[in-house]
């Protein structure tokens, strides 16, 4: 339909205005705050949701020229937006996760003051992440990354009465700067070399145009968006941001702007360079994703505060999808898309768990809480819900991704590559520890015994209580058809994201491609192995539940219960810490959970510890010389 | 003649790089990163010139085949480029103001409260 061209920019411009309403409107009344903040939200959700059907069933690529700045004799001068599936598949994601994270803050932060400051903030953070992924003009993503950075910055240092939110500010916007930078310096060397900031025209040029400009731009746009989705070595930013930021913008960050690194590196890969079936791109993307997996799930190990713990995660999950997305394989980029997008899910639903928990308790050390299930019983099965979807057991979201992922890492491990068959264990691993970490998230926050100091602690309200819900509904959604989303979202994004020369085609003009050289993408929809049948497991779970309950009503309804001995007063038997019956209800710390495990791995976990310093120099150092490493490597071996 | 540019904006990234990498005061770290910024800018301002070029100004009737200019989009980045750096500037400066408020400090080293 000719109309639908105009609805990529409507929906960017509509959550821009909205942010320009909010601050106008938004200080006379709450209400009026408030109703544009949702309209802005939801117009754009809808508009995007309005793509579904001409980009990912019947396969459209939707060109806006701003202005109409169409191009002239194969010369892309004006500004585009260009929806192909794999944008619109992170525009879903982006759109339902701010909308999700919008309709929480109205209850969360309602006791905050300068509100306005803070939804204007918020919708240019969420309008800024849409116009990146739906942006067709390099120059447009660098700025609406720098627009994204500021925002999210701001938003971080939000209540900047809290401990720690300044710093952590100040961290992100020093170190992120140094990664927005680096891509600004890759597009001014991908434009001197070839005159154009359109993506499709670089597409298009950039294969007969490889020489050492243009080598050294790929290192330092790949080290720009790996800026952005926190990849090793700029964890540190991310586990500092989310621990002070609100938990809305928690959310944001992680399932949002995370999203926007992933696209950025999916896009320059597979699109823009075609580089994906190089082994050394193979090689770097894969152990940069596998190394950020691995580091960043030990680092939450150790970790007391509930939404820093929470981070690391988020990174080491990040970690899955670009290990994945580097295997350069079909199956691969479809398996980290899928989780990509559930990670929005439930590690949007895990942070806003924490800020009900924060909300309701006033503080996030896990060595305070305890037994919050009997104050806070629906944010409880909620957590539980997004904690075993991130551990990936099934039948949640988690589990049908990662059996994806891991059947793509087999599939490459099993060409006898010891380098992906290293990254297939160190996933099993990292999933391993995640579960394990969530058990003691679980046990010292939700079980174990109430601290004194939370006995009149009270269960959220509805206006918290419905976003959880929506994120859980759909943790469990995707996660039991995943052969549906194979077909509808994932397939089509990921043929997209591999088919350049259509990308190409649809902006400069049939036949651009094939005069540059660039030929038609022949990749096959990959045979699925991958969807597991999640009615054979519900069957399984069934049975096993009704075998228990057979076991336990044939078993001896009275069991004889052990008799406390008379004289239990004055016997050391009974004495606490010796053996007795007052230490079976005792909290046990959650540093003290997996004592041996730590103990085994002390020098690794106390190098981990001085490692993050904490110092804002550091972490500029790690990141330049993630640049200095990255560039050398790709002018040695591309 | 260009190719000083280029090195001369290497080095002042490079300079940057190793303000913020090296210098605990949180002034100095703002100064390097807004040395990268300038950096940046020449660099990108360097891309777009022609030597001998004319400033890209022309009317409809003006503008022929032979018209030889320098590019224009470049600059039209370099303008975008300053005015984000100075957004970073200006915000960083006032993420200063309020750590110094709070911490009492501007050692890089004692504002270190998130770590391991």
């Amino acid at each position: 339909m000719e109309f639908m061209i105009n609805f990529p920019i409507l929906a960017v411009i509509s959550l821009f205005l909205g942010a320009f309403v909010t601050s106008l409107a938004g200080r006379r009344s709450e209400t009026a705050r408030n109703a544009v903040v949702l309209i802005s939200m939801a117009t754009s959700l809808i508009l995007v949701l309005c793509l579904i059907k001409p980009v990912l069933i019947d396969g459209e690529i939707i060109t806006y020229w701003l202005g109409n700045w169409q191009p002239v004799e194969g010369w892309a001068f004006g500004i585009s937006l260009q929806v192909d599936a794999l944008s619109l598949f992170f525009a879903l994601i982006v759109t339902v996760a701010v909308f999700v994270s919008g309709v929480y803050s109205f209850s969360y932060m309602k006791h905050d003051d300068s509100l306005v400051n803070f939804y204007t903030l918020f919708l240019m953070l969420s309008g800024s992440v849409l116009g990146l992924v739906l942006s067709g003009d390099l120059f447009n993503i660098f700025v609406m990354i720098e627009i994204m950075t500021f925002t999210a910055v701001a938003l971080t240092a939000f209540r900047n009465n809290y401990e720690g939110a300044l710093e952590g500010a100040f961290k992100y916007l020093i170190v992120g700067a140094l990664g927005s930078t680096s891509v600004l310096v890759g597009v001014a060397m991908i434009y001197s070399q070839l005159h154009t900031l359109n993506l499709a025209q670089i597409a298009a040029l950039l294969p007969s145009h490889m020489n050492p400009v243009t080598v050294a731009a790929f290192g330092f746009l790949f080290v720009g968006f790996g800026t952005k989705a926190f990849l090793f070595p700029f964890q540190p930013l991310a586990a500092d941001a989310h621990a002070v930021a609100p938990a809305s913008i928690s959310l944001m960050i992680s399932g949002v702007l995370t999203k926007c690194g992933v696209y950025g590196i999916v896009r320059l890969c597979y699109a823009l360079y075609q580089n994906m079936d190089q082994p050394f791109v193979q090689y770097l993307v894969t152990g940069v994703g596998a190394v950020s997996m691995f580091i960043c799930v030990t680092m939450a190990f150790n970790q007391h505060n509930f939404k820093r713990l929470l981070a690391f995660h988020s990174i080491s999950q990040v970690g899955y999808v670009i290990t994945v997305a580097g295997m350069g394989t079909m199956l691969g980029l479809s398996a980290g898309l899928y989780h990509a997008m559930n990670h929005t899910i439930f590690k949007g639903l895990l942070f806003l768990t924490a800020g009900a928990v924060q909300h309701a308790t006033g503080t996030l050390d896990l060595d305070e809480m305890g037994g919050l299930s009997k104050k806070m019983p629906k944010t409880t099965i909620l957590f539980l819900i997004g904690a075993a979807s991130i551990s990936g057991l099934p039948p949640f979201n988690g589990f049908a991704s990662k059996w994806m992922i891991y059947q793509a890492a087999f599939e490459r491990a099993a060409d006898g590559n010891i380098f992906f068959l290293v990254a297939a264990v160190a996933a099993l691993i990292t999933s391993v520890l995640t579960l394990a970490s969530f058990i003691k998230v679980a046990q010292s926050v939700f079980f174990g015994q109430l601290p004194e100091s939370m006995k009149d602690v009270k269960e959220v309200d509805q206006g918290m209580c419905i976003p959880m819900w929506i994120m859980a509904a759909l943790c469990v959604i995707t996660g039991l058809f995943p052969a549906q989303i194979q077909q509808w979202l994932l397939v089509p994004a990921a043929k997209a994201a591999m088919n350049a020369a259509a990308y190409i085609d649809a902006a400069m003009g049939n036949g651009y491609a094939a005069a540059n050289g660039i030929a038609a993408s022949s990749a096959a929809a990959p045979a699925f192995i991958g969807s597991w049948n999640p009615v054979t497991w519900l069957l399984l779970l069934l049975s096993v539940t009704i075998a228990v309950c057979l076991v336990a009503v044939l078993g001896n309804p009275n069991p004889k219960t052990t008799e406390v001995a008379e004289e239990t007063e004055g016997d050391d038997k009974f004495e606490s810490f010796f053996s007795g019956e007052k230490a079976v209800f005792s909290q046990v710390g959650g540093s003290d959970l997996f004592w041996g495990f730590k103990h085994n791995w002390r020098k690794y976990f106390s190098f981990m510890h001085d490692w993050h310093s904490g110092v804002v120099n550091d972490y500029a150092l790690y990141g330049a010389a993630a640049i200095a490493v990255v560039l050398a490597l790709c002018v040695i071996f591309l | 003649m260009i190719a000083m540019n280029y090195m001369a904006s290497f080095a002042l990234i490079a300079l940057g790089i190793y303000c913020i990498v090296s210098k605990r005061n949180l002034f100095k770290i703002c100064i390097g990163s807004a040395l990268v910024d300038y950096g940046v800018n020449l660099l990108i301002v360097s891309v777009g010139f022609n030597p001998g070029g004319t400033a890209p100004i022309f009317t409809i009737t003006e503008l022929n085949r032979a018209s030889f200019f320098v590019d224009p989009i470049p600059q039209a980045l370099t303008l975008t480029s300053i005015v984000i750096g100075a957004c970073t500037t200006a915000m960083t400066l006032s993420l200063i103001m309020k750590i110094k408020e709070q911490y009492g400090t501007l050692d890089s080293g004692e504002i270190r409260r998130l770590r391991g």
